[in-house]
């Protein structure tokens, strides 16, 4: 895999606080990766260093195939989490205007302008002064501004955060056909998102990646047994519950209590369910429900994120 | 300079849009006509409003063309620089605070070009203004008062326009500088106040400083000679280029908030 884009080390850091605290990552040409993570992780803080709005206080950002320091703008394409255009230009308008900006000459800006508006599903609305679009509307022409100079890299925080399902479903569906003919970096916080259109991930935390791979590997990777009890709430199996939780042992991993129930991770599925069958009915725990299987992608999620 | 002239276009159409093309003019033609205007009918003023005693003679010398010019330009020094600063207080802060600016910061312009092409608006728009109310309060002036000398008259002039364009310069450095609009307009105009009325204390040590012009422009129309005025123009050109730098700076060191 040729990697386009080179991140190493990529600290910075706001007053004494280190918002992004050593972030490495490579994004290959061709793939879309997300960077995956709760609010306040450092998603926004190194999107906006790739897309050059922020200084890296130490590391360095390099584009595969261009010198050390020249421009990567022209090669970046990037969309804010809620982008703000001027209200009183059209969306046409807005269009050239960033075509112009990326050196279009006047009749190419129109060109192109006409034609990623018409891609976006805005032909209708070119003309209509973009304050009065809708949040899904204005996302679309984010996009589509980011897309008028027909960037190497797309870079976008966000996108479909802000929308309602209908917007949401608009831009994940123009992403997947962005993603067949550029490389792609988006943040998230929600995982579907990142499962729907990814080839691969990097979960954040505290200004960290702590898990990093393609989304297959990351699934072989962190897989393990786990088994999932629910049970009813009266005081015996809340109790049990309680006294279970962060108690390892035996062929017990560990176990993570939730909101109704508790779950296990274990090294042997069938001894820990014979264990734990038996420990229930002993101890007269009211289960409703038992489930055994494999830690998903949400699992793995839940646990790099909490602590 | 990269984006220079598409941005420049941006702001073309921007002070379109917001109808400033038309009404900072009409304003400088409104300030322009009244001060000839209401000269001429003082008299008719005073004894229109009645509450003279009988037989009061009312005699009051029509002022010189010049002064009348000199009177406003001298509007255009407060209320013109007022509307200017009001007009560009917010031109970068603005487009930080949101978020319109990052979306232009991230293609590939320069931070210089997108300064540049807020000066450049503000200049054009300075400059048209103060040539049309000008050029109405001149009209209404010799057609009721009386002959200008039109050598002094444009230098008097051309004095206020620097000085409209260094307080405009001022009010988009401090909009580049910082986040609040109305401390940037406070900011340019508090400065040129205090710095017109220091050199009106002091005026042979700040002979040199901007807050001269007024004077100066003053002195020009009564007076047909106001001293040396190169000093005053230097500092004042360096003054205004010195503020468009630091807002280049500003604007490379902090693109978006």
């Amino acid at each position: 895999m040729k990697p386009l884009l080179t991140a190493e080390k990529l600290v910075k850091s706001f007053g004494g606080v280190r918002a992004v605290d050593g972030i490495s990552f490579a994004i290959g040409e061709g793939r879309c990766a997300a960077l995956l993570g709760p609010n306040g992780a450092g998603k926004t803080t190194t999107i906006r260093m790739l897309a050059g709005l922020l200084r890296p206080t130490e590391g360095r950002i390099a584009f595969t195939g261009l010198p050390e320091r020249s421009d990567i703008r022209a090669h970046i394409g990037y969309l804010p989490q809620s982008p703000s255009f001027y209200g009183w230009m059209s969306g046409r308008e807005y269009m050239m205007y960033a075509g112009r900006l990326c050196g279009l000459r006047a009749a190419d800006a129109k060109r192109t302008a006409d034609e990623l508006l018409a891609r976006v599903g805005l032909a209708g609305a070119g003309r209509r002064r973009i304050a009065t679009y809708s949040g899904g509307m204005k996302q679309r022409l984010g996009l589509a501004q980011a897309l008028v100079h027909r960037p190497k890299l797309l870079v976008l925080d966000e996108p479909v955060s802000a929308l309602d399902p209908v917007g949401r479903r608009e831009v994940l569906e123009l992403l997947k056909e962005l993603k067949r003919e550029t490389t792609i970096l988006f943040s998230t916080h929600v995982l579907p998102d990142a499962e729907e259109l990814c080839d691969d991930i990097m979960i954040v935390r505290d200004g960290r990646i702590v898990v990093q791979g393609s989304l297959p590997d990351i699934r072989e990777r962190y897989r393990e047994p786990v088994i999932t009890v629910r049970t009813e709430r009266d005081e015996a199996s809340l109790e049990w519950v309680k006294r279970r939780a962060g108690k390892a042992g035996g062929p017990v991993v560990s176990a993570l209590p939730f909101e109704d129930g508790i779950r296990f991770a274990v090294s042997d599925l069938d001894a820990a369910r014979r264990l734990l069958l038996r420990e229930m009915a002993d101890e007269g725990v009211k289960v409703a429900r038992i489930e055994a299987g494999y830690s998903t992608l949400e699992d793995v999620f839940m646990k790099a994120v909490s602590t | 300079m990269r984006g220079l002239a598409a941005m420049l276009g941006k702001e073309w159409l921007e002070l379109a849009r917001s109808w400033k093309w038309l009404w900072v003019p009409l304003v400088f033609i409104l300030l322009g006509i009244m001060q000839p205007v209401s000269y001429y009918f003082l008299p008719q003023l005073l004894d229109a409003a009645g509450n003279l005693p009988e037989g009061a003679v009312i005699s009051i010398p029509l002022p010189s063309g010049g002064e009348i010019l000199a009177g406003t330009l001298e509007q255009y020094g407060i209320f013109g620089a007022l509307i200017i600063a009001l007009s560009f207080m917010g031109a970068v802060s603005q487009e930080r605070n949101t978020g319109t600016g990052a979306l232009i910061l991230v293609k590939p312009v320069s931070p210089a070009a997108f300064v540049l092409s807020k000066w450049l608006a503000m200049a054009a728009l300075v400059a048209a203004s103060l040539a049309a109310g000008y050029a109405a309060s001149w009209y209404y002036t010799v057609v009721l008062i009386g002959p200008v000398a039109v050598g002094n008259a444009m230098a008097g002039a051309a004095l206020y326009a620097l000085w409209l364009l260094v307080v405009g310069s001022s009010a988009l450095m401090f909009s580049a500088l910082w986040k609040s609009p109305a401390a940037a307009a406070f900011s340019a105009l508090g400065t040129f106040a205090a710095l017109a009325l220091l050199t009106s204390l002091f005026p042979r040590q700040l002979a040199w400083s901007p807050g001269r012009l007024p004077a100066a422009s003053r002195e020009l129309l009564l007076e047909g000679a106001a001293g040396s005025l190169w000093p005053t123009v230097a500092v004042t050109a360096l003054c205004v280029i010195g503020s468009v730098l630091i807002a280049v700076r500003a604007v490379r060191a902090h693109p978006a908030d």
